[in-house]
């Protein structure tokens, strides 16, 4: 049965290049009414496809049919494309190409295109376009009234500032373009269109700086995109996932982000964006590890402060990492690091708990993630109720009933807390799941686990790459002039080059000499001389 | 069908973790947090007494019924032949694994200490968990049971008492030194230097002292009070050495961080208090006529801690003569601390030690008798250089 199974899979192949120059479906007709029943077919008569019969022009001299999909379309516009056709136009009757004379006065507002073959006339209307269609022609209009609603431009949700600007991307596509593109008003902004998804015909739009981006890069992701073959693309995380370097890792090696002003850095920082229709969060390919604690607010504050920051982040990273694991070997192996007074302290509430500290660290975190998990998913209202039953049950009442001690319960905390302040959710979660493996680690050998652990994270990170790029750069390989912005974040007129290994290498230079603010040569001689 | 090699190999190595199992784990649970040793001898075999932490009654550990109700530390005692030996026996008292590394403190009975030390502290160096850094005293007048068998009122623990309240007397008064386990291992080795520890003894009643109605009382009836510095040589208990004298120790081996001189006043005795809060010592030795001399110049800074005399501060001269006068005083005590130690023929100053880095040739000489013949005639020059910085709030006392 298995076998059989197996065999039949192996059999079916996924008909990749199902759309084919020529077409399954064949070429419109001239007649109208075996047009509109290929459509009523195959469409399988579906009740959103409106199908408007009228007589077009003055004349009503000829029978045409205009097709769309109701609530894709600007209903408003495609009422002026009647009016406009049906009374304004009036056919010379000595015209030798009535459509090019359609084409040309009806779509005063739109991109129109002509279309012969089914498969071009059922993509368009799919995406949003009307088709026209007119009796005893072989051709089709397609005209972009493409409409419908969209939810408005609100603050990202995800990837909160203090300062900076607060509008986030939407689901439309146009709109995360030109959101973005109303930042960086340049030419060179290039933007290549390409579909992804067999099924779903999923716009995808490949942005980048021209004479920034590396070529090969682009190039790289274009193929990838290309490549992809499959049913359908609802979230970028589906393209993610078929583009990225490494799937059996736990680090992202692709950023996402929902604010067009990180979109817009990035580009200029020689980056790749990849929009997707349908989601609000945009890619950015090459990713390396650092990008993962740069918040855009690192930009907008002074140097020392996002210093301060980014040390911290890197801290909280660390800490979110490895507290509960050092916990466990503090507490089974190593009790003589901890100080006298603590460890008396620590021992004096493990004496009721009956676990060891592994089983106890496991439960609270585990509990924790739980607690996490359900206040993702539950409705806002539910959510007040998670909260005091989880601070309740891991704060009080696991202490009180001699479950875990308090120590953990602060260990657990600190955590979370931690890998809250985390500023890539896609990071902190690789953190969680490496938690856990290193409290393993830490049961097993103490803090010689942990530091194997770590060692083995930290070999796993140098070998992975985001689309060819090292992923540890400019750690490593040590770009000297690029540590600026990682660890710390040198003022903004320090940071001279772009990103090397990910930007155009020819064009490196992002700024000009002595940037440094300094009072005017002219006025400084007047001042000495008072 | 092939299994595919790599995660199968990763998954091989994951099993192979679980093969050593949690190697050397001890829960917290399981462990006896032996806070001190105390160590005493009696026909030859070694008594040992571990002072051992009741995490549970440990007031400020738990915040759910703690402190009240038992008392913060057991005493455990065990015979043995070695300190090995004892050791383990006590499991035959002791539920807990004995963990040494959180014993700050070692006590050593008085009479131990006079029949020898040196062979105890092997299993000091040897035992990975025993900290070469914890304290030891010498109990006086009593056994090393006898002094960790009293409950203390304020800090629950006896042994953080008695660390602390060292602590506490070296940097205020100066007439006790805390001894680390490291110096004392490391003065076996020196040829030109001997340890001095300090003791501790129990005051008032000893009869209730570890009951817990000792700490009920506002003034327990048992209490420990830091005493005398013992003078060891090669190890063994050889004297006592106390009050000034003892802080003229301290003076020579440069620990005197504060503390106060009271000296005389034209008639008035003990008239005037100088605090001292900066203290610096150098000692240096000369060779003449082959003859070691060792110079000791201690230069003081303080203020005027208290006056019963009417005495002008303004006037730069009485500063002067006043300077002087605690010159002398602290001379004589440096000067008595010396004549001390001449008399016991042990060289606790470390002045051998000086010698050997000034005249590393010579000193070969006289190593072996440095202690016997050398030292108890050693020439010593002192010289004090006390300065008063401030004189307090007041110039004039209201005293006329």
């Amino acid at each position: 049965m298995w076998l059989r199974l197996r065999n039949q899979n192996k059999k079916q192949a996924y008909p990749c290049d199902k759309v084919a120059q020529e077409g399954i479906y064949g070429t419109i007709e001239r007649d109208l009414h075996a047009n509109i029943e290929k459509i009523r077919n195959i469409t399988g008569n579906s009740a959103d496809i409106v199908i408007r019969r009228f007589w077009l022009g003055k004349e009503d001299n000829l029978s045409s049919a205009l097709c769309f999909v109701s609530g894709m379309v600007d209903e408003n516009m495609v009422q002026q494309l009647f009016i406009e056709a049906s009374v304004q136009l009036s056919f010379p009757s000595m015209c030798c190409d009535q459509l090019e004379y359609i084409e040309k006065k009806i779509a005063t507002a739109n991109t129109t295109r002509r279309v012969k073959q089914w498969n071009d006339v059922f993509s368009l209307l799919m995406s949003g376009e009307s088709i026209l269609f007119i009796h005893g022609m072989q051709e089709a209009i397609s005209i972009a009234v493409k409409g419908g609603e969209y939810r408005a431009i609100t603050e990202p949700s995800t990837q909160l500032s203090i300062r900076g600007p607060r509008e986030g991307f939407t689901e439309s596509l146009t709109t995360n373009v030109a959101m973005v593109r109303r930042r960086i008003q340049h030419p060179h902004v290039w933007v290549e269109a390409i579909t992804v998804g067999e099924v779903t015909h999923t716009n995808v739009r490949i942005m980048y700086m021209k004479g920034i981006a590396d070529d090969n890069i682009v190039e790289e992701v274009r193929s990838r995109l290309q490549r992809i073959c499959m049913d359908g693309v609802l979230e970028s995380g589906y393209i993610e996932q078929f583009i990225e370097d490494e799937t059996f890792t736990t680090f992202p090696t692709i950023y996402h982000t929902e604010r067009p002003d990180s979109v817009a850095a990035n580009l200029l920082e020689g980056r790749v964006a990849i929009f997707v229709e349908g989601t609000p969060f945009v890619l950015i390919a090459p990713a390396v590890f650092i990008q993962f604690f740069q918040a855009v607010e690192d930009y907008y504050a002074r140097f020392d402060i996002a210093t301060a920051l980014r040390f911290l982040r890197i801290l909280v990273f660390f800490i979110s990492l490895v507290a509960p694991s050092l916990y466990i070997a503090a507490t089974t192996f190593h009790q003589e690091m901890i100080p006298t007074s603590l460890v008396i302290a620590i021992a004096a509430q493990r004496e009721s708990v009956p676990f060891p500290a592994f089983v106890e660290a496991v439960i609270m975190e585990v509990t924790f993630e739980i607690l996490r998990e359900a206040g993702v998913r539950l409705p806002r209202t539910v959510g007040q109720a998670v909260s005091i039953v989880g601070a309740l049950v891991i704060g009080q009442a696991a202490v009180e009933a001699g479950f875990v001690s308090s120590v953990m319960v602060i260990v657990v905390s600190i955590t979370a807390i931690a890998s809250f302040a985390t500023p890539s959710f896609a990071i902190a979660v690789s953190a969680r799941l490496i938690r856990f493996l290193l409290m393993v680690l830490a049961a097993l050998f103490g803090f010689y686990g942990i530091l194997i652990g770590l060692i083995w994270m930290t070999i796993h990170l140098c070998s992975l790459r985001s689309f060819g790029v090292p992923y540890m750069t400019p750690l490593a390989p040590l770009i000297p002039t690029n540590l600026r912005d990682t660890f710390v974040r040198f003022p903004l007129w320090a940071l001279t080059d772009r990103p090397h290994g990910i930007a155009e290498e020819t064009n490196i230079v992002r700024q000009g000499d002595e940037q440094r603010p300094k009072p005017n040569q002219e006025m400084r001689r007047e001042g000495d001389e008072n | 069908m092939k299994i595919k090699r790599y995660p199968f190999l990763i998954f091989m190595l994951f099993i192979c973790m679980l093969l050593f199992g949690c190697w050397s784990k001890k829960e917290l649970r399981d462990l006896a947090l032996i806070i001190a040793v105390g160590i005493d001898k009696k026909d030859g075999k070694y008594i040992s007494t571990f002072q051992v932490v009741n995490p549970g009654n440990v007031a400020g550990a738990t915040q759910r019924g703690g402190g009240s109700t038992g008392l913060p530390v057991a005493l455990y005692t065990s015979t043995g032949d070695t300190l090995v030996e004892a050791s383990r026996k006590a499991s035959k008292q002791i539920s807990r694994i004995p963990y040494y590394a959180h014993t700050n403190l070692v006590v050593v009975g008085e009479e131990l200490a006079k029949e020898g030390i040196q062979q105890i502290f092997d299993v000091v160096e040897r035992n990975p968990q025993f900290r070469p850094t914890a304290n030891i005293v010498i109990a006086r007048k009593q056994t090393a049971k006898q002094l960790l068998s009293v409950l203390t009122p304020v800090d629950k623990i006896p042994a953080n008492q008695m660390i602390k309240t060292l602590e506490l007397t070296e940097m205020m008064w100066g007439e006790n030194v805390g001894t680390r386990l490291r110096e004392v291992i490391e003065s076996f080795s020196l040829a030109g230097k001997e340890v001095i520890m300090s003791s501790f003894h129990v005051d008032g009643n000893r009869k209730h002292s570890d009951d817990q109605e000792n700490v009920r009382t506002m003034e327990p009836t048992a209490r420990l009070r830091a005493s005398e510095l013992a003078i060891f040589k090669r190890g063994k208990l050889v004297g006592w050495i106390g009050k000034e004298d003892a802080r003229g120790v301290l003076w020579i081996l440069d620990k005197i961080k504060q503390t106060v001189v009271t000296v005389d006043w034209k008639e008035e005795k003990e008239a005037l208090s100088y605090k001292v809060v900066r203290a610096k010592t150098k000692v240096t030795a000369q060779l003449r006529n082959g003859k070691p001399i060792i110079f000791v110049t201690v230069a003081t800074e303080g203020d005027i801690g208290e006056t019963f005399v009417a005495i002008d501060f303004t006037d730069p001269k009485q500063i002067v003569a006043l300077e002087k006068v605690m010159q002398q005083e602290i001379k004589a005590e440096i000067e008595k601390a010396v004549h001390v130690a001449q008399k016991k023929k042990s060289d606790i100053f470390g002045f051998g030690e000086v010698v050997h880095r000034t005249y590393p040739k010579e000193w070969k000489k006289m190593k072996k008798m440095w202690n016997d013949k050398y030292f108890p005639k050693l020439d010593v020059q002192v010289k004090v250089e006390s300065f008063i910085r401030r004189t307090g709030l007041r110039t004039r006392s209201y005293i006329q």
